[in-house]
C-alpha cells in the first residue's frame, strides 16, 4: 500500500528530508519506493509518498506531518498527502527518491549497469526519440532521481562532456540528506 | 593587419560592405570617413554614423547623400505612432533600411545586485567599446534594492550618460514577477524615473512582497504591477515603460497562460521575452570554464513550476531558451494567435568570464544597498558565467533615431533581430509584393487575397572578427512560416500545428553581403514568417520532428557548450494578411 505524507515542504530538498525522517520513524525495511510529488493544495508545495509492505501506524509519524492511507486522512493537509499517494499509484507522476538499488548507483555506470543494479525500468535522453545504447556511460554524480512515466521508473538524462550522459536533474550544490542515504 | 595608412582617409568606394572588409579598415574608419557615402556603409556602420551625427560628433553637411531622407524619416515616424496591439497597424511607405539598427542589451547587473559586483560605468564602458547603442541597468528587485539601491544607482547612471554619450543608458530593474520568473522593467529617462521604479518595486516585486509562489493571487499581483506601469505612463509620471520576461523557461515558472495574460493586460508595455538568456559562458568546459549548463539552465522542476512543461524546457538549444528555440513551440503559438510578442538576447552580466577583478572587500550590501567598488585581483576567474554587454549577445533594434524614445518604440514595434557572437553584422528583411517596398520586422503586410508575396533578405555578413577574434561564417538561413489562426481557447497552449521551416538558403560565407528572396507564393490566408540563421556547427531535428524543423538547434551539452562554436541569429516575425 502507498502512504501519502505532507508537511508543506516548499522545496524538493525539504521533502526528501521529510521522506527519510518518515521512513526512519516508521521503521520501514530498506528497499522501499519513496517519491516526491508537486501538489497544489493551498500554496504550491512538495508532498511525498512511500510504498509500504504492510499497514503503518500514523501515530508514529513526526508531529505536524499529514498523512493519507487509503481513505483515511490525518493532519492539516491530508488532501496533499492523498494526492501524492494517488500520483504514485498511477505511475504517471512523481519523482523517485528511494528505490531498490539506489545505493549502488554511484560514479559512472553504463545504462546496462544502471538497469541491472536497481529498480530502474528505463533510461531516456532529453530531446532524443530513441533510448541510449546499453553501453552509453552515465555520470551519476551520485544523484539519481528517476521519474514515473507510464508506469515505468525512468531516468531522464542529457548529453554531457566527453560523449557521456548525466541525469537531467543536476544535484543541488549543497546536497540534502547526504547523511541519510 | 599591415594596412598601414592612418584614418580617416579618402579612398574609393569599392571597398564597401561587399568586398570582404579589407584588413585594417575598422568599422569606425568608414563610419567617420565622409568620403564614404551613407549608401555604401553596412547597416551597422550606418547606425554608428547616424549615432554620431545625432550626438553632434559629425558635421551635418554629409547627411544629404544618406538613404535616410527627411521625408522618409517622417514616414517612418508616422508608422511608429500607429497602434501597437498586434495586427491592426497601418503600413505607410518606409524607405528600405530606413532605421538605425542599434545593438543593445536589456539585462545587466551592477554592484547594486546582491550577486553583482561592477560599477555602472564598468558596464557602460565595455558595452560602448563592444558596440552597443543602448543598454538597460537591471539590478534585482529586493528589499535592499527597493530601499536603497534603486536610488543609489541613479546618480551613477546619470554620470555614465554624461561620460559615454553614444550609448543610451536606461535605468530599469529586474522584477521578481509575482508567481513567475524575472523580468526587465525599464523606463524612459525623466524626473520621476527613480520614484516610479521605487514605488513599483515596493508595491509589486515578488521578493519584496513575499509573492513568488505560483498562486492565482500572486498572478493577479503581476497584472496589477503592469497596470501600475501603464498608469504611470498615462499620468505622465514617466515618458515610457517596457517589460520583457527574462530567461522564461529556465525554471518552468512562466506558464503559457501567464505570458498571455501579461501581454493581453498591457500589450504596449509587456512586449516580449528573452529568446536567448544571458550567462552564455556557463557551459564552457572545466577547467577553463564553469562547466555548467549554457545560460545557467541547470534547474529542475520545483513546486512552483508548471506541470505541463516537458523536461526539455529546462534546457537551452543552441544557446536559446526552449520557448523560442522550438519551431512550432510556445513562441510560435503566440505568433500564430497574432499576438505581438518579441524576443531579445542579452548578457545578464553579473560577473564576467575570465575577468581578473573581484567584488569590493569589506562590503555590507544589506546596509549600503551596494557592494563597494570592485578591485583588481589579478587572478582570472574562469568560473564566471557571463560576458560583458555587447560581447556575445546582441539585440538589434531598428530605431527611428538615436534617442531613448526611439529605441523603446523600435522594441515595442518588434523591429528587432538578435544574434550571438557576431554571426552577422547587419540584416534587412522586407516582406513585399513584387511592386511594393513592403514592410520590415514586427510589422504587418496587408495584401489582396492570393497576392504573390516574397521575403527579401539582405545580410551583411560578419566581415570582421568578433570578440573571440574569428570571423563567423553564416552557413544557412531558414524561413519559418506558420498560419495565423487567431486566439486560442486553451490559454496554456504551447504548440501550434502549422508552423515549420518551409525554405532554407545556404550561404557558407563570412564576408560581403548576401541578398536572396524567399517566394511565399500566393498568400490566401493569414500567415507569419520569421528567419533564423546558423553557423551550421551543431544541429538536430527539432523537438516537434524533422518534418517541422529538419536542422534545428541541438540541445546544449551540459558542461561542454563553448558558446563561440554554436552561433545563431533569430528575427522577429512579419505578418502577412490577405484582405477578405
Amino acid at each position: 500500500m502507498i502512504i501519502g505524507i505532507d508537511a508543506g515542504s516548499r522545496t524538493v530538498a525539504e521533502a526528501e528530508h521529510l521522506l527519510h525522517m518518515v521512513a526512519e520513524a516508521l521503521g520501514t525495511p530498506p528497499g522501499l519506493i519513496g517519491c516526491t510529488h508537486f501538489v497544489r493544495t493551498g500554496v504550491p508545495h512538495v508532498a511525498c509518498s512511500l510504498a509500504v509492505p504492510e499497514p503503518v501506524d500514523p501515530s508514529l509519524l513526526p508531529t505536524g506531518v499529514s498523512a493519507a492511507v487509503g481513505e483515511s486522512r490525518t493532519g492539516p493537509d491530508g488532501e496533499g498527502a492523498a494526492r501524492a499517494a494517488a500520483e504514485h499509484a498511477s505511475g504517471e507522476g512523481g519523482r523517485v527518491v528511494l528505490f531498490p538499488g539506489r545505493a549502488e548507483l554511484v560514479g559512472s555506470l553504463t545504462v546496462a549497469e544502471l538497469l541491472a543494479r536497481s529498480a530502474l525500468d528505463q533510461v531516456l535522453v532529453l530531446a532524443q526519440p530513441e533510448p541510449p545504447s546499453a553501453a552509453a556511460v552515465v555520470v551519476t554524480n551520485d544523484h539519481v532521481r528517476p521519474v514515473w512515466r507510464e508506469g515505468l521508473m525512468t531516468l531522464l538524462t542529457m548529453p554531457m562532456a566527453g560523449g557521456r550522459l548525466t541525469p537531467a536533474e543536476v544535484p543541488n550544490p549543497t546536497p540534502c540528506c547526504a547523511d541519510h542515504a | 593587419m599591415s594596412h598601414g595608412h592612418p584614418h580617416p582617409h579618402p579612398h574609393p568606394h569599392d571597398h564597401s560592405h561587399d568586398d570582404g572588409a579589407a584588413p585594417g579598415q575598422g568599422e569606425m574608419a568608414a563610419v567617420v570617413d565622409m568620403s564614404v557615402a551613407d549608401k555604401d556603409l553596412s547597416p551597422a556602420e550606418l547606425s554608428r554614423r547616424q549615432m554620431f551625427r545625432r550626438a553632434g560628433l559629425l558635421g551635418a553637411g554629409v547627411t544629404a547623400a544618406g538613404v535616410l531622407g527627411a521625408s522618409g524619416r517622417a514616414a517612418a515616424d508616422t508608422a511608429d505612432t500607429a497602434d501597437t496591439a498586434g495586427l491592426t497597424r497601418s503600413t505607410p511607405g518606409e524607405p528600405r533600411d530606413g532605421y538605425l539598427w542599434l545593438a543593445g542589451d536589456h539585462h545587466i547587473h551592477t554592484q547594486h545586485s546582491s550577486d553583482g559586483m561592477y560599477r555602472v560605468i564598468d558596464h557602460v564602458q565595455h558595452a560602448n567599446a563592444y558596440g552597443l547603442g543602448w543598454m538597460v541597468i537591471t539590478d534585482h528587485g529586493s528589499v535592499a534594492h527597493a530601499k536603497i539601491g534603486v536610488e543609489k544607482v541613479n546618480p551613477d547612471i546619470l554620470a555614465a550618460r554624461e561620460a559615454v554619450k553614444d550609448t543610451l543608458v536606461f535605468q530599469g530593474l529586474e522584477w521578481n514577477i509575482p508567481a513567475a520568473e524575472h523580468g526587465t522593467v525599464f523606463v524612459a529617462p525623466g524626473r520621476n524615473e527613480v520614484a516610479t521604479l521605487k514605488e513599483f518595486e515596493n508595491s509589486f516585486d515578488g521578493s519584496v512582497k513575499n509573492a513568488t509562489a505560483s498562486t492565482p493571487q500572486n498572478e493577479a499581483l503581476a497584472i496589477a504591477g503592469l497596470n501600475f506601469l501603464a498608469d504611470a505612463v498615462k499620468k505622465r509620471r514617466v515618458p515610457d515603460v517596457l517589460f520583457l520576461a527574462n530567461h522564461p523557461a529556465r525554471k518552468g515558472l512562466d506558464t503559457p497562460h501567464e505570458i498571455r495574460a501579461w501581454r493581453d493586460a498591457q500589450p504596449g508595455i509587456a512586449i516580449g521575452m528573452e529568446g536567448a538568456p544571458g550567462h552564455q559562458a556557463a557551459g564552457i568546459p572545466k577547467p577553463n570554464g564553469p562547466g555548467s549548463g549554457r545560460g545557467l539552465y541547470d534547474n529542475s522542476p520545483s513546486a512552483d513550476s508548471w506541470s505541463g512543461y516537458p523536461p526539455e524546457s529546462y534546457k537551452t538549444f543552441g544557446g536559446f531558451d526552449w520557448m523560442t528555440a522550438t519551431v512550432g513551440g510556445l513562441w510560435d503559438s503566440l505568433l500564430a494567435e497574432g499576438k505581438a510578442w518579441w524576443i531579445t538576447a542579452n548578457s545578464d552580466s553579473h560577473t564576467v568570464y575570465g575577468d581578473a577583478s573581484d567584488r569590493g572587500p569589506g562590503s555590507d550590501f544589506d546596509a549600503n544597498g551596494r557592494y563597494n567598488d570592485p578591485i583588481y585581483k589579478g587572478v582570472p576567474n574562469l568560473a564566471n558565467s557571463d560576458f560583458w554587454p555587447g560581447y556575445y549577445s546582441r539585440t538589434h533594434v531598428g530605431a527611428a533615431g538615436f534617442s531613448y524614445g526611439a529605441v523603446m518604440e523600435g522594441l515595442r514595434q518588434g523591429r528587432v533581430w538578435v544574434d550571438h557572437g557576431g554571426l552577422i553584422s547587419g540584416l534587412v528583411v522586407r516582406a513585399r509584393t513584387s511592386d511594393k517596398r513592403g514592410v520590415t520586422l514586427g510589422d504587418t503586410l496587408h495584401v489582396r487575397q492570393g497576392a504573390q508575396v516574397e521575403v527579401a533578405v539582405e545580410i551583411t555578413l560578419a566581415n570582421r572578427p568578433n570578440w573571440a577574434q574569428f570571423v563567423p561564417t553564416l552557413a544557412r538561413v531558414d524561413l519559418i512560416q506558420g498560419d495565423v489562426t487567431g486566439p486560442v481557447s486553451d490559454k496554456d497552449a504551447f504548440t501550434t500545428p502549422s508552423t515549420k521551416v518551409t525554405q532554407s538558403f545556404e550561404v557558407g560565407k563570412n564576408t560581403g553581403t548576401v541578398t536572396f528572396t524567399f517566394k511565399l507564393g500566393a498568400v490566401d490566408r493569414p500567415v507569419y514568417v520569421r528567419l533564423r540563421g546558423t553557423d551550421g556547427n551543431r544541429s538536430a531535428p527539432g523537438l516537434l520532428g524533422a518534418a517541422v524543423d529538419p536542422h534545428g538547434p541541438q540541445i546544449d551539452v551540459f558542461g561542454d557548450a563553448d558558446p563561440w562554436k554554436d552561433l545563431w541569429f533569430y528575427t522577429n516575425p512579419i505578418w502577412i494578411l490577405p484582405r477578405r
